[in-house]
């Protein structure tokens, strides 16, 4: 039968001696906000893979992809085949450990789970990125905001940015057109496809609780990975939000996997309402104002050191030297834990 | 265009019917064109003959150049010039012809999740072993796809061309793959196909999609035209309902003029699958 | 010491302000006389000898070239001429900031009683010199960047580097030039660049890589420059609503092509002249090089002018060119020849006549264009002898045609093909000279013979140009 174990139920699994196979594995995703475990799509295609499988990963949620072993997120880390950081890799690997969430279904019904991720992947991901990082109002005030608060200083000077980036460069490389900007024309037919995606997606679905049936596959945890963010963050320019909302099943289906298999962060959400729309409030400036601050001593240290050297009263001397090793995670009671 | 001008634009696309000097342009024949692109102009092509549609096909050495989305083949129609399968299905939709209108919503779904299953990884798995397999790409891709320039504008244009495909590649997380993995992925599709398709004739019963279009452009292209290695056409002769599929096709749509081909090339098509 | 400073021959330097006065304009005399003259003028003397004062990277051999003459001198008079014109030399060799020249009679031990000694007293250009301009055109700025390096290896080469940014495209060039020592009029020249332009009325963007090197050398009265160019131009649309004719064009090419250019030129002026006549010819065969374009393209301008009563001027232009594709493939959009224009044949948009296609000009493979003006200095004549001479009005008639050709026909099939659908206008306007090297004209147009199909711009016009008819 298929390995599909409610998260309630994951501390039992250490009686089953699975507890050494958990010790292999490694996850490290974005840190989640907004009532979502994590902010990020793939983090969250991998996180709701690992559930629904009942994988017993050890999570970092982490909001530096620096100290991830690929450099990039979500990365799984295994002892014998070094890391990956391609949510798709990271689940063949977790289904050949036994954790596969498509156990059940037909052949059929493999192939339906391949061509919707196919269409996911070719319609809805463009638009997606262009929402959260392209769409110049919403970068501004979401996606770089959250970006900048929460990556650890100085790297939240130029991460963001840089990310913002790659994220176009990708999208127009998706698309091949590579003067695609930020705009009327791009936004038109980035979400017109989206639009049409999320529609068919809905129609696939229709009344079921799931895309197969009463539990879910792997092609569950690609929707909900993708489609949840846009649900959750309140995004000024929120076109595609309000089509997505339009669907109902589409809409429910994210919020059911959200409280079934991640509880927590479902209170987490309730507990702290609209986050986000604190916007004037003095509280939230108080990270700008820090890093003014910051940014002053910096600049003052930084120009003195500089007319030391260059006046040779100080002089540098090159040693290489190892960083320091990260210390080895032990296996703590909680299954995961929140590093800045 | 303004939003405005384009819609009423496609009204008077619309109103006009089909003229008989529609032409499809696509690179040159014999020497130019790649495996990619000569599937992608030969699903269009078998899209049309599907709707009993019209059209000339025409070789450019620059068709590349000449479509407004960069890719190939693209369609000139009365005043419109439209590229892609995708949007060329749209405009015969607003003009009147349609093979999907019979689908339902599911099956409407599905065909355009396995039409971007094709897209995504047919098409980038023929690209990639194009231009990211070097094989491939020093032997026959580079060498095809700059035969019309004159040196050194024939160099410049295919590396040119070459990295711009591997970042690309970069982008979506193939470029990490090796050759084998990509083969892997294609049996993958293939298998997916093959399992959707069953013992049916068309992917939805009797009547043929765009989807069908679309997969036969990409199977009967791998499957005549010579690589490096057989691998890849040999992935796809392991599922025997889709070679059917494809013989199929090709009699239905492309056998009536096999006769008069001689008197003027109709279509852009090299060896026959019998 | 008898002290003279031929400064004083000359109060112009090289290089004017751009809207000065331009020496040519002035009918220069001989220089002032001073009455002492008339004593020295006839007394004999030596240039025993020259020297170079203030030589830092510059290697003395091709300054000698330049100052040679002056040992010829005979008398005084005639020093000071030829030094002056050592003067002019070595200014225009472009390596000198200032030039002085101090006679002074020869001392030491080989003095000879009349002997003269000449100083150049030269003040080098930096090594680097840099310059920024902005320019705001149509919808678009851009800045330039330039570099230059006069004088870069002592022997009177440069090497200039132009980089200009702008809001929608970018373009640079290289260039390096080197003329032949004691011949500054002989040299040679490699260029490098990248130049986007856009060509709204061809819907039209043209990148253009190249390469090219040329030499220019005079013989007798004429200029001739022959050149190699290599150049890969990438043609797109301007916009997904262009012509599918020029959607045809769209791609890349590679061009390779000799030229050769004539010129004779013995007008006083370059922009409003008042005697003289111009005649340039030039020829360009692309293709037996290399490359993808294979044509044979002639070209040239006549221009004749005569000076009337009341300081008006008659002037008379004809154009003319035809362009020959050689071998199968049509001629390129890039390659073929456009009219129309506020300095061309005036009363017609930019390039907007002849062949088109759903709006877009695809320009042609003959044409002719003929212009008669009468100039004469602006009425009542304010800020004459100053800023007022940078002014004309006139009076003109153009008249031109373009088309293609089919070359089965024969020459006199394409004779009445130019001669039929003949375009003409005519009116009056107001010129400005900038600098010497463009000029402004403000016109009120008259389009008579006009064609379907062509843009024509019905009464006030107003441009700019280099060339004009």
């Amino acid at each position: 039968g298929p390995l599909i174990c409610v998260p309630e139920l994951l501390p039992c699994e250490r009686l089953f001696g699975f507890v050494k196979m958990a010790a292999l594995l490694e996850l490290f995703c974005w840190k989640g906000s907004w009532g979502l475990p994590s902010v990020d799509s793939d983090s969250l295609v991998v996180l709701a893979y690992a559930r629904f499988t009942g994988a017993p990963l050890k999570i970092h949620k982490i909001s530096n992809p620096w100290r991830s072993p690929t450099g990039s997120l979500p990365a799984l880390k295994t002892k014998e085949e070094g890391s990956f950081s391609h949510p798709s890799k990271i689940i063949i690997h977790l289904r050949k450990q036994k954790y596969n969430a498509d156990y059940d279904l037909s052949a059929k019904e493999g192939a339906d789970t391949l061509a919707f991720i196919s269409l996911l992947e070719e319609k809805l991901v463009p638009a997606l990125i262009y929402t959260l990082w392209i769409d110049s109002k919403n970068y501004v005030e979401v996606t770089r905001r959250w970006y900048a608060e929460n990556i650890s200083f100085p790297l939240n000077f130029f991460l963001p940015s840089r990310m913002q980036h790659q994220q176009l460069e990708r999208v127009r490389l998706m698309r091949g057109d590579g003067a695609l900007e930020a705009g009327e024309e791009a936004e038109k037919e980035l979400y017109r496809d989206a639009q049409e995606c999320m529609n068919l997606l809905s129609q696939r679905l229709s009344s079921n609780k799931f895309f197969f049936g009463d539990s879910p596959s792997s092609l569950d945890a690609y929707v909900f990975g993708h489609l949840v963010p846009l649900l959750k963050i309140k995004l000024p320019n929120s076109r595609l939000q309000q089509h997505l909302k339009a669907l109902d099943n589409l809409s429910n289906f994210c919020t059911n996997i959200l409280s079934l298999y991640f509880p927590s962060e479902g209170q987490e959400g309730v507990s702290r309402p609209a986050s986000s729309s604190q916007e004037g409030s003095d509280f939230d400036h108080e990270p700008y104002k820090r890093r003014k601050q910051l940014l002053s001593v910096l600049v003052a240290v930084a120009a003195m050191l500089s007319y030391a050297l260059l006046s040779g009263i100080v002089a540098i001397e090159h040693v290489q030297e190892e960083g320091p090793a990260r210390g080895a995670a032990s296996i703590g009671p909680a299954q995961e834990e929140e590093e800045d | 265009m303004s939003l405005a001008a384009e819609a009423f634009v496609s009204q008077i696309a619309a109103a006009e019917p089909w003229p008989q000097n529609a032409t499809l342009y696509q690179p040159l024949r014999e020497d130019q064109i790649l495996l990619s692109d000569c599937a992608s102009s030969l699903a269009v092509q078998a899209y049309l003959r599907m709707c009993g549609l019209p059209v000339r096909v025409c070789c450019r050495a620059n068709a590349e150049y000449m479509s407004p989305s960069g890719k190939v083949p693209f369609i000139h129609v009365g005043n419109q010039v439209v590229s892609e399968l995708g949007p060329i299905v749209q405009f015969t939709k607003a003009k009147g012809h349609s093979l999907s209108d019979g689908l339902d919503d599911v099956q409407r779904a599905e065909m355009k999740a396995y039409m971007e299953l094709v897209n995504n990884m047919l098409l980038t798995a023929e690209l990639y072993i194009q231009w990211c397999d070097d094989t491939t790409a020093s032997e026959i891709t580079r060498q095809r796809y700059s035969s019309p320039y004159s040196w050194p504008l024939n160099h410049i244009l295919a590396y040119q061309k070459q990295w711009e495909v591997r970042r690309k590649m970069n982008a979506i997380g193939w470029a990490g793959k090796g050759l084998e993995q990509v083969y892997e992925d294609v049996s993958q599709c293939c298998q997916a196909l093959s399992q959707r398709l069953g013992t049916q004739p068309f992917f939805f019963n009797k009547q043929p999609t765009e989807l069908d279009a679309l997969v036969f452009g990409h199977l009967f292209t791998i499957l005549t035209t010579r690589l490096t290695t057989d691998e890849l056409s040999e992935r796809i002769k392991s599922c025997s309902n889709l070679l059917s599929f494809c013989r199929r096709i090709e009699q239905t749509y492309f056998e009536e003029d096999k006769d008069s081909q001689s008197a003027g090339s109709q279509y852009s098509r090299g060896p026959s699958l019998f | 010491m008898g002290t003279v400073h031929a400064r004083s021959l000359d109060p112009l330097p090289m290089q004017g302000p751009e809207l000065g006065v331009q020496a040519d304009d002035m009918d220069l005399g001989e220089p002032e006389h001073e009455p002492q003259q008339e004593v020295l003028e006839n007394k004999d003397v030596v240039v025993q000898h020259v020297h170079i004062d203030g030589l830092g990277r510059t290697k003395e051999d091709i300054l000698t070239y330049e100052i040679a003459d002056v040992f010829q001198a005979k008398n005084l008079i005639d020093v000071m001429k030829k030094s002056h014109d050592a003067r002019q030399r070595l200014l225009r060799l472009g390596i000198f900031r200032q030039v002085e020249v101090v006679i002074d009679t020869s001392e030491g031990e080989d003095a000879l009683p009349n002997g003269l000694d000449v100083t150049f007293e030269v003040k080098e250009l930096r090594r680097l010199t840099g310059s920024y301009n902005t320019m705001v055109g149509n919808n678009e700025g851009s800045m330039v960047l330039g570099l230059k390096l006069p004088n870069i290896f002592g022997r009177a080469e440069k090497l200039t580097f132009q980089f200009s940014y702008g809001t929608k495209e970018t373009s640079y060039g290289l260039s390096f030039f080197k003329p032949q020592a004691g011949h500054f009029e002989r040299n040679f020249s490699v260029n490098i660049y990248k130049v986007t332009g856009q060509f709204p009325w061809s819907s039209l963007r043209e990148t253009d890589r190249g390469i090219s090197t040329e030499f220019s050398f005079p013989i007798w009265k004429t200029n001739h420059t022959v050149k190699w160019e290599g150049v890969w131009r990438e043609l797109s649309c301007l916009a997904r609503t262009a012509s599918f004719a020029v959607r045809e064009e769209s791609g890349h090419s590679l061009k390779s092509s000799l030229s050769h250019a004539m010129v004779i030129d013995t007008r006083n002026s370059a922009i409003l002249p008042k005697k003289g006549a111009l005649l340039k010819v030039n020829q360009e065969l692309a293709g037996y090089t290399g490359g993808d374009a294979s044509f044979l393209k002639e070209d040239f301008e006549i221009q004749v002018n005569r000076r009337l009563f009341w300081d008006s001027v008659l002037s008379a232009s004809l154009w003319g060119g035809m362009l020959l594709p050689i071998g199968d493939k049509p001629t390129s959009i890039a390659d073929r020849f456009y009219l129309g224009g506020p300095t061309s044949v005036r009363g017609f948009s930019m390039y907007s006549i002849g062949p088109q296609s759903e709006g877009d000009y695809l320009g042609g493979e003959a044409y002719w264009a003929g212009g008669i003006h009468l100039y004469t200095p602006l009425p009542f004549r304010p800020g004459r002898g100053g800023f007022g001479d940078l002014f004309r009005t006139h009076f003109f008639l153009n008249a031109g045609n373009l088309c293609n050709l089919n070359y089965g026909e024969g020459p006199r099939a394409h004779l009445s093909r130019l001669a039929e659908c003949i375009r003409w206008s005519y009116g009056a306007g107001i010129v400005l000279r900038l600098g010497n090297i463009a000029r402004l004209e403000l016109n009120y147009c008259i389009p008579m013979g006009v064609q379907s199909g062509d843009r024509i711009c019905d009464g006030v016009q107003f441009g700019a140009g280099i060339r004009f008819l």
